[in-house]
C-alpha cells in the first residue's frame, strides 16, 4: 500500500473519487471503536484488530490507503489455509490500473477471506476499517506466537494518526 | 564484491564496483546535457543479471528477446530484485500477442478464435493491472520501476512524451487515465486524438513498476481490433476488470530513434543520482537460461492454469438475465423456443449450469426432463466429479454428447451440431498459447 498512499499528495482531483473522500467522514461503526487498544497499523497502510481471544483477529487496509487507491474494481483475497510472513503479499487489490499487494501486517494464516469484496469490491471504498458481517475486512487470521511479536513493532491509532498527517506534507 | 562509495563534487553519488570485475566491455551510455542522442553502444557480455547490477542506483536493461513471456519475467525479476532505492528503466519488444491484464477475462476480452486462426499469435496474461492490448515489432514497451517514495502514475509517461516530442510528436500529451495520445497524425495535421500508448502499473511493498506500450509502426493497425473484440462479449457478465476502448494510430517513428530517446531522458531524469556512469545492458534469452527464478516466472506466464485459470467469477448467458439484461443477438440454432443456456464459471471452470430447450432423440421425449440431466452432468463435470474446464474443451460436441452417455435418449444431431458451433466460437479450447 505504501506507493499508492503517495499518490494522495499529488493526485489530480479527478483521480480520487468524491464517494472515497466522503467515505472517510462516516463515523466510525460502534464495534470498532469499542477495542481501539487491540488495533494496530503498519506503514504500509494495513491494520490487524486482535478478537477478544488474542489469537485471531481481521485484516485490512486503512481508511488513508482506501482513500488514495481511488475506487477499487477488484480485489483478489488470499485463499483459506495460506501461511505468510509480516510483510508477505495476502493479496491484492486492482485501482485505476494498478495491482497492488495487500501486505501481512504480522505473521500469521488465514482463516477466512471476506467474500463480499469478491462481489462487491467497492465495499473496501466504502468502509475499509469495518470487521462487521458487511465490512472492507480483507482476511481473517489466526496470529502466531511469531505474530504475537511482530504487533509489537506496529503504530497505535494515534501513532498511526500522526504518521498520515506527516505523510501529507 | 564491496561496493564502493563516492561522493562527487556536485553531491551525487557514483557506484564503483571493488574486487574481481566482470570480464565485460560494458556499454557506456554518454550524453550531454543537452539530451544529445546515444553514442556507440558497446554489447556487455556478462552472462547473467548479477546483483552487482542489480545494486546499482540507475540501471536501463533492453532485452535482445521477442518473446513475450521471457520479457515479462525478465521485467519480473528487475521488480523483485533491484535495490529497493534504485531506478531501473527496462525496454522490450515482443512477438505478436495479446496481452490481458492481472484480474481480466481472456472470453471476454480476446476474440480466441482468431486468434487460433492466426496461429502466430499469442496470448499473454501479465501480473500488473489495467486492460487488453496488442503487441507486435512496432510497439516497443517500456517499463519504470522505482521506489514508492516517488511513485506517481504520469511521471514515466510523462518522461516518454518528452521523447516523442524531441523526435517530432508535437502534439504528445498524457491524457486523465495515464494514456499517451496524440492529436491527427501527432505534427500538426489533424485534431481527432489517438491513443498510443497505455500504461498498468504493479506496486508491492518495496518497489514500484509503471510499464507501457508504445505503437510506433504496427503493420497490423487495422487488425489490432478484430483481435480485441470476442465472440462471446454480449453473453459474458464478468468481474474483474472490463478494458476501455480508444481509437489507436501508429506515431510512425523508428523503434531504434524512439528507444534511444526514452534512454536519454531516463538518464537524464535521474542524471544527479546516477552521475554519468549509466551501462545499458542487453539481455536475452542467453543471459537467463541459468536464472531460476527467470525459468520458474516464465513457466508460471505460459501455464494454462494462469492465463485462463486466473479469470474472476463470471456468467455466460443466452438470454438476459436480472444480473445482466442486456438484449442478446438473435441466435439461429437448431433448438426449442425456451432455448436457454446459463453457466456460472469460477477459475474458467463450470460451477453451475442451466441448460433449457435443446432437442433430443429417443424414446418417450422429455425434454424438460433431459434438459435436467444436462444441466446437472456440465455443472458435475465427468465421472470423477471435477469441473469442466473451459480450457480443455477441445469440442463442445464430445461435451454435450457425454453428457447423455449411459442415458436412454441424446441430443439430436442438428442440435448438437448448431449448438457447438456457437459454443467452440464463445469458447474454443486452449489450443495456443
Amino acid at each position: 500500500m505504501a506507493s499508492i498512499a503517495r499518490c494522495l499528495r499529488i493526485a489530480r482531483p479527478s483521480v480520487v473519487s468524491a464517494f472515497a473522500q466522503s467515505a472517510v467522514r462516516i463515523a466510525r461503526p460502534f464495534s470498532v471503536t469499542a477495542n481501539n487498544e487491540l488495533r494496530k497499523y503498519t506503514r504500509e497502510h494495513e491494520w490487524i484488530e486482535l478478537s477478544d481471544d488474542k489469537k485471531t483477529g481481521y485484516v485490512g487496509i486503512s481508511s488513508y490507503a482506501a482513500k488514495a487507491l481511488g475506487d477499487v474494481v477488484f480485489v483478489e483475497l488470499p485463499e483459506e489455509g495460506k501461511e505468510v510472513h509480516a510483510g508477505d503479499a495476502l493479496g491484492a487489490v486492482e485501482s485505476v490500473k494498478s495491482a497492488a499487494d495487500i501486505n501481512a501486517p504480522v505473521s500469521c494464516k488465514v482463516i477466512a477471506s471476506n467474500l463480499t469484496l469478491e462481489e462487491s469490491p467497492s465495499t473496501i471504498n466504502k468502509v475499509p476499517e469495518d470487521h462487521s458481517a458487511s465490512g472492507g475486512w480483507v482476511a481473517k487470521v489466526q496470529v502466531t506466537d511469531q505474530g504475537i511479536a511482530d504487533l509489537e513493532k506496529l503504530m497505535d491509532e494515534e501513532a498511526y494518526k500522526e504518521f498520515t498527517a506527516a505523510e501529507d506534507h | 564484491m564491496a561496493a564502493v562509495l563516492l561522493r562527487n563534487t556536485t553531491g551525487g553519488i557514483r557506484c564503483l564496483t571493488k574486487g574481481p570485475a566482470f570480464i565485460s566491455t560494458t556499454t557506456t551510455i554518454s550524453f550531454s546535457h543537452g539530451f544529445g542522442l546515444l553514442t556507440k553502444l558497446r554489447r556487455s557480455h556478462s552472462t547473467t543479471i548479477s546483483q552487482d547490477l542489480l545494486n546499482k542506483k540507475v540501471q536501463v536493461y533492453q532485452s535482445t528477446s521477442k518473446d513475450p513471456y521471457l520479457n515479462l519475467s525478465i521485467e519480473h525479476h528487475l521488480l523483485q530484485h533491484s535495490h529497493p532505492d534504485s531506478y531501473v528503466l527496462f525496454l522490450y519488444i515482443n512477438d505478436p500477442c495479446v496481452v490481458i491484464g492481472r484480474n481480466q477475462n481472456p472470453w471476454l476480452e480476446v476474440n480466441l478464435p482468431a486468434l487460433q486462426e492466426a496461429e502466430d499469435i499469442k496470448l499473454v496474461r501479465r501480473r500488473s493491472g489495467g486492460g487488453t492490448v496488442f503487441h507486435d515489432h512496432g510497439n516497443v514497451n517500456w517499463s519504470v520501476i522505482c521506489p514508492p517514495a516517488v511513485f506517481d502514475r504520469d511521471r514515466h509517461a510523462e518522461m516518454v512524451v518528452r521523447a516523442l516530442k524531441d523526435l517530432g510528436v508535437t502534439t504528445a500529451k498524457v491524457n486523465e487515465r495515464h494514456d499517451i495520445v496524440i492529436a491527427g497524425d501527432g505534427r500538426g495535421n489533424g485534431k481527432d486524438i489517438f491513443k498510443v500508448s497505455g500504461s498498468a502499473y504493479k506496486l508491492t511493498r518495496l518497489r514500484s513498476l509503471h510499464h507501457g506500450t508504445c505503437l510506433l509502426n504496427s503493420p497490423r493497425l487495422k487488425n489490432i481490433g478484430k483481435f480485441l473484440r470476442s465472440p462471446g462479449e454480449p453473453y459474458i457478465k464478468a468481474r474483474g476488470v472490463e478494458s476501455v476502448r480508444s481509437p489507436i494510430r501508429n506515431v510512425d517513428v523508428d523503434t531504434e530513434e524512439f528507444t534511444k530517446g526514452v534512454v536519454d531522458e531516463f538518464c537524464a531524469m535521474y542524471e544527479e543520482q546516477c552521475g554519468e556512469d549509466v551501462k545499458l545492458k542487453r539481455v536475452g534469452e542467453e543471459d537467463v537460461k541459468n536464472m531460476d527464478n527467470i525459468r520458474k516466472g516464465m513457466d508460471e506466464l505460459m501455464s494454462i492454469p494462469w492465463i485462463y485459470g486466473q479469470t474472476p467469477q463470471f456468467t455466460f448467458s443466452s438470454r438476459p438475465t436480472e444480473d445482466d439484461p442486456r438484449e442478446r443477438p438473435p441466435l439461429d440454432l437448431e433448438v426449442q423456443s425456451d432455448f436457454n443456456i446459463q453457466f456460472t464459471l469460477r477459475h474458467g471452470e463450470i460451477q453451475t449450469a442451466n441448460v433449457s430447450g435443446l432437442k433430443y432423440e429417443g424414446r418417450a421425449i422429455d425434454g424438460d426432463f433431459y434438459d435436467g440431466v444436462v444441466s446437472q452432468t456440465l455443472a458435475k463435470g465427468s465421472e470423477d466429479d471435477s469441473a469442466v474446464k473451459l480450457y480443455e474443451i477441445k469440442d463442445w460436441a464430445t461435451i454435450l454428447k457425454s453428457a447423455t452417455t449411459g442415458q436412454a435418449f441424446k441430443v439430436s444431431d442438428p442440435s448438437l451440431n448448431s449448438i457447438s458451433e456457437w459454443l467452440n466460437k464463445v469458447f474454443p479450447g486452449n489450443h495456443f498459447r
